[in-house]
C-alpha cells in the first residue's frame, strides 16, 4: 500500500533524526503527486514554514507551495476550538477556561494536551467531508520524539480509560478509532545509521507494535554517500598505503579508512534495522549544508519518491 | 553538606547520554563519588556504559585503579512517587489511601511532568543523601530538559491554585463562589465534558492530597535553592550543526528566566582538517583500484569541507553565549561510543572540575 493513500502520516522519532525534514520532504512530494497537503507541527513548534522562508500564520493554514500548506497546533488553542464545538459559546468558553484556576486543572488530565492535537488533525480530515468538500487530501504530522511520540499515539486510548462515557469518550473513541486504522493513518519512522538510535527506533517500532500501531515506513537519514572503495579492497591496499613515506598520502589511507569504518558501521545500522522492522526502509543522503532551505528539500523529496514508488 | 549536581542538557542525537556518563566516570577519575541519574526513557545509559542493566537504585561501574566512584541509576517514576508519597504524607493510612486512589494509579505515570518532576525530586534526595560528591543528571531533549525545572513549580501550582480547593468541594454553588468563577452554568459544561464520576475521582485524589502538601512545598524549595545555587551548573550538549546556534539561544533564555547557573558549552563530534593540502594521487602506487584511488583524492577534500563548516558553526554558536562561556571541544572519536573504554576515552575531552 502506498504511502501517499493514507489520509493521515505521523512522523516520529528519536530527537535530532530528522523528523521535520522528512516530515516537510513528504509534503513535498505529496504535493507534487496532485494532494492537497498540510503539514501539521505540534506543540507550537514553527520550524516547516522557516524551511521554505515563510512566515508562520500558526494555527492558520500558511501556504508553502502549490498544494503544500503548514499550521501550527497548541494544546490550548486545540481546546478552545473542541470546547468552543460543543457548546457553541465562545464567551462561555473563556469564562470556564481562561482563569487562573483551568489551567493547572486541564495540566492534571493525562494525555489530554496529546490527545486534542489528535483531535484536532481528525477534524481537519473528518469535519469538512460531512460538508462534501474536504479541504486536505493528506495531513502529515511532525510528532514529538520518540518518548513523546509514543504518549501521542496512546493519548486517545488514555483518554478512553480515564473517561469510561459522555462525549469526550465518544469523541477520543472515533479519534482512536482512524489513528489506529492503518489503511487510513501511516506511522513514519525517522532514524540515523548509528547504533544507538538504531537501538531505540527498533524499540520504539516494538512498543507500537505492542499497542497495535503497524508501522508504514522508515526513513534512514544522514547516510553517507561519498564513492568510497570496497572492503575487499582496502584490506589489499590500505595497509600499505597507511605506512607510505609521502605523508600526504598516509594521512588520506588514515582518514579514507575511518570513512570506510564509518560507511561499514551504517550499513550495519541499516542492516539491523532492516531486520528488524517490517516496513519498506528508505535511506536519505547527509547534506553537507545543513541549513536546509527548499532546494534541499525538493532534492530529498524527489528521492524518497524514487525509492518509494519504485516498491 | 549536599552534592554539586551537573545537568547535562541538550537536543537529541548529540550524545548526551554518553556525554554525561564521561563526566560522571572523568568525576570518580579525580577521587569524587558520584551519582550518574538518567531520566530518558530510551534507557539508554545501561548501553553506553557496558552495565547490562541500571535499575533505580545506584549500580556501581566496574572501575579499575580508581580512587572515587561513579554509581549509575536509572529514574522509576512510580518507585520514587510513591516513595515519596510515603515520606511525606502524615500517617501510613494515608498513603496507602492515595496510592490505591484510581486516579493516581491512572496519572502517576501519565500526567504531563510527573516524569520530570520525579526527576527533580530524585536529583534532591541524591545531592541531600551525604553519599555523593557529585550528581550527574543526563535530562531529556532539549524542550524536555527545561520542564524539568519547570515541574516541581507545576506540581506545587497544581496544589497551589485554586484547583485544590475546587476539587475538594466539586461542583456545590460555595465552591463556584469561592472560586469567582462564575454559575452553574459553568459546572454544567464541565461536567458534561469531562463526566462527573472522572471529576469525582480527581477530586478525591486532590483532596488526599492536600495532606502532602506540605511536605511538597519545603521539597521544592529545597530543590529550587539547591539548583540555583552555585552548587550546581547547567551544561549545554550539542554539536557543531549549524542548527546549534538557535537551540543554544533558546537554552540560554530559558536558563535566565529560571536564574539557574550556565557551565558551558560541550560541542561533540567535531571534525579536524587534515594536516596536508597536496593532493595524495600523484605519490599514490600504480595498479591501485580507481575507486580507491578516487577516494583517496577526495576523502581529504570533504574532511576539510567537513572541519570548516564545524569551525563556523563553533563560532557562531560561541557568540551566541555569554563573553567567555567555557566551551568544550570534543573531537569524533572515529568509532561508537559503546564500551566503558569509550567513555574514559571520551571524559579525557572533558572538564575534570566541570564546578569551580
Amino acid at each position: 500500500m502506498s504511502l501517499l493513500s493514507r489520509e493521515i502520516l505521523i512522523v516520529t522519532g528519536k530527537g535530532g533524526t530528522g523528523k521535520t525534514t522528512v516530515a516537510a520532504s513528504l509534503g513535498l512530494w505529496a504535493a507534487r503527486a496532485g494532494k492537497r497537503t498540510l503539514l501539521v507541527e505540534c506543540n507550537g513548534s514553527r520550524q516547516i514554514p522557516t524551511l521554505f522562508r515563510r512566515a508562520s500564520e500558526g494555527y492558520s493554514p500558511t501556504r508553502l507551495h502549490p498544494d503544500l500548506s503548514a499550521m501550527s497546533i497548541t494544546a490550548e488553542e486545540a481546546i478552545e476550538d473542541y470546547v468552543v464545538k460543543q457548546i457553541k459559546v465562545r464567551k462561555l468558553y473563556k469564562m470556564v477556561f481562561r482563569n487562573r484556576v483551568m489551567g493547572p486543572f486541564m495540566d492534571a488530565v493525562p494525555g489530554l494536551h496529546d490527545a486534542v492535537h489528535l483531535g484536532k488533525v481528525y477534524d481537519l480530515i473528518e469535519d469538512d467531508k460531512t460538508r462534501g468538500q474536504p479541504n486536505w487530501d493528506l495531513i502529515i504530522v511532525d510528532a514529538p520524539a520518540t518518548g513523546h511520540g509514543l504518549h501521542m499515539l496512546a493519548s486517545a486510548r488514555s483518554m478512553m480509560e480515564l473517561t469510561r462515557a459522555g462525549p469526550v469518550y465518544e469523541g477520543v473513541k472515533l479519534v482512536h478509532d482512524v489513528i489506529s486504522d492503518t489503511n487510513r493513518t501511516g506511522l513514519v519512522l525517522t532514524c540515523l545509521p548509528e547504533d544507538l538510535p538504531v537501538n531505540e527506533t527498533i524499540e520504539l517500532n516494538d512498543h507500537l507494535r505492542a499497542a497495535d500501531h503497524q508501522v508504514a515506513g522508515v526513513v534512514l537519514n544522514e547516510m553517507s554517500d561519498v564513492p568510497l572503495p570496497s572492503a575487499d579492497d582496502w584490506t589489499a591496499h590500505g595497509p600499505s598505503l597507511q605506512t607510505s613515506t609521502h605523508p600526504e598520502v598516509q594521512e588520506a589511507a588514515v582518514l579514507t579508512e575511518r570513512w570506510i569504518a564509518r560507511r561499514d558501521r551504517q550499513l550495519t545500522a541499516k542492516a539491523r534495522l532492516e531486520a528488524s522492522i517490517d516496513a519498506p526502509l528508505t535511506t536519505l543522503p547527509f547534506l553537507m549544508n545543513r541549513a536546509l532551505g527548499f532546494a534541499e528539500l525538493d532534492r530529498l523529496s524527489h528521492l524518497l519518491a524514487d525509492s518509494m514508488e519504485a516498491r | 553538606m549536599s552534592a554539586q549536581v551537573v545537568v547535562c542538557c541538550g537536543s537529541g542525537g548529540v550524545g548526551k547520554t554518553s556525554t554525561s556518563a564521561a563526566l560522571g566516570l572523568a568525576l570518580a577519575q579525580s577521587g569524587h563519588r558520584v551519582a550518574l541519574l538518567t531520566i530518558d526513557p530510551a534507557k539508554r545509559l545501561a548501553d553506553s556504559l557496558n552495565l547490562g542493566a541500571i535499575g533505580g537504585t545506584p549500580t556501581r561501574v566496574p572501575l579499575k585503579n580508581v580512587s572515587g566512584r561513579c554509581e549509575a541509576l536509572m529514574l522509576d517514576v512510580e518507585e520514587t512517587f510513591e516513595a515519596l508519597i510515603r515520606r511525606v504524607a502524615t500517617s501510613e493510612d494515608s498513603a496507602e489511601r492515595i496510592l490505591s486512589n484510581r486516579y493516581f494509579q491512572f496519572a502517576s505515570t501519565r500526567l504531563g511532568g510527573v516524569h520530570e518532576y520525579m526527576a527533580a525530586e530524585k536529583v534532591r534526595e541524591l545531592a541531600l543523601s551525604g553519599e555523593y560528591d557529585f550528581v550527574v543528571v543526563d535530562t531529556p531533549p532539549a524542550r524536555n530538559a527545561l520542564d524539568f525545572l519547570r515541574a516541581p513549580d507545576r506540581i506545587a501550582g497544581l496544589m497551589d491554585g485554586g484547583v485544590v480547593r475546587w476539587m475538594a468541594m466539586p461542583a456545590t454553588r460555595s465552591g463556584w463562589r469561592a472560586l469567582e468563577l462564575g454559575s452553574e452554568a459553568v459546572a454544567r459544561v464541565l461536567r458534561r465534558l469531562i463526566g462527573q464520576s472522572t471529576i469525582g475521582e480527581i477530586a478525591e485524589f486532590f483532596e488526599l492530597f492536600r495532606d502532602l502538601w506540605e511536605g511538597f512545598h519545603v521539597r521544592s524549595n529545597e530543590l529550587k535553592q539547591l539548583l540555583s545555587s552555585d552548587q550546581t551548573r547547567f551544561f549545554l550538549i550539542t554539536s557543531p550543526a549549524p542548527t546549534a546556534r538557535s537551540e543554544a539561544l533558546f537554552f540560554l533564555d530559558q536558563l535566565d528566566d529560571f536564574e539557574v547557573p550556565f557551565g558551558g558549552f560541550i560541542i561533540n563530534r567535531v571534525e579536524s582538517p587534515p594536516l596536508h593540502d597536496r593532493d595524495p594521487s600523484p605519490y599514490l602506487p600504480e595498479g591501485l583500484p580507481e575507486q580507491l584511488v578516487e577516494a583517496i583524492r577526495i576523502v581529504p577534500e570533504k574532511q576539510r569541507l567537513t572541519a570548516e563548516e564545524h569551525s563556523r558553526s563553533i563560532q557562531s554558536l560561541l557568540s551566541a553565549g555569554p563573553d567567555g562561556a567555557n566551551h568544550w571541544i570534543v573531537p569524533d572519536l572515529g568509532k561508537p561510543i559503546n564500551k566503558l573504554d569509550d567513555l574514559l576515552e571520551l571524559a579525557s575531552h572533558l572538564p575534570a572540575a566541570p564546578i569551580p
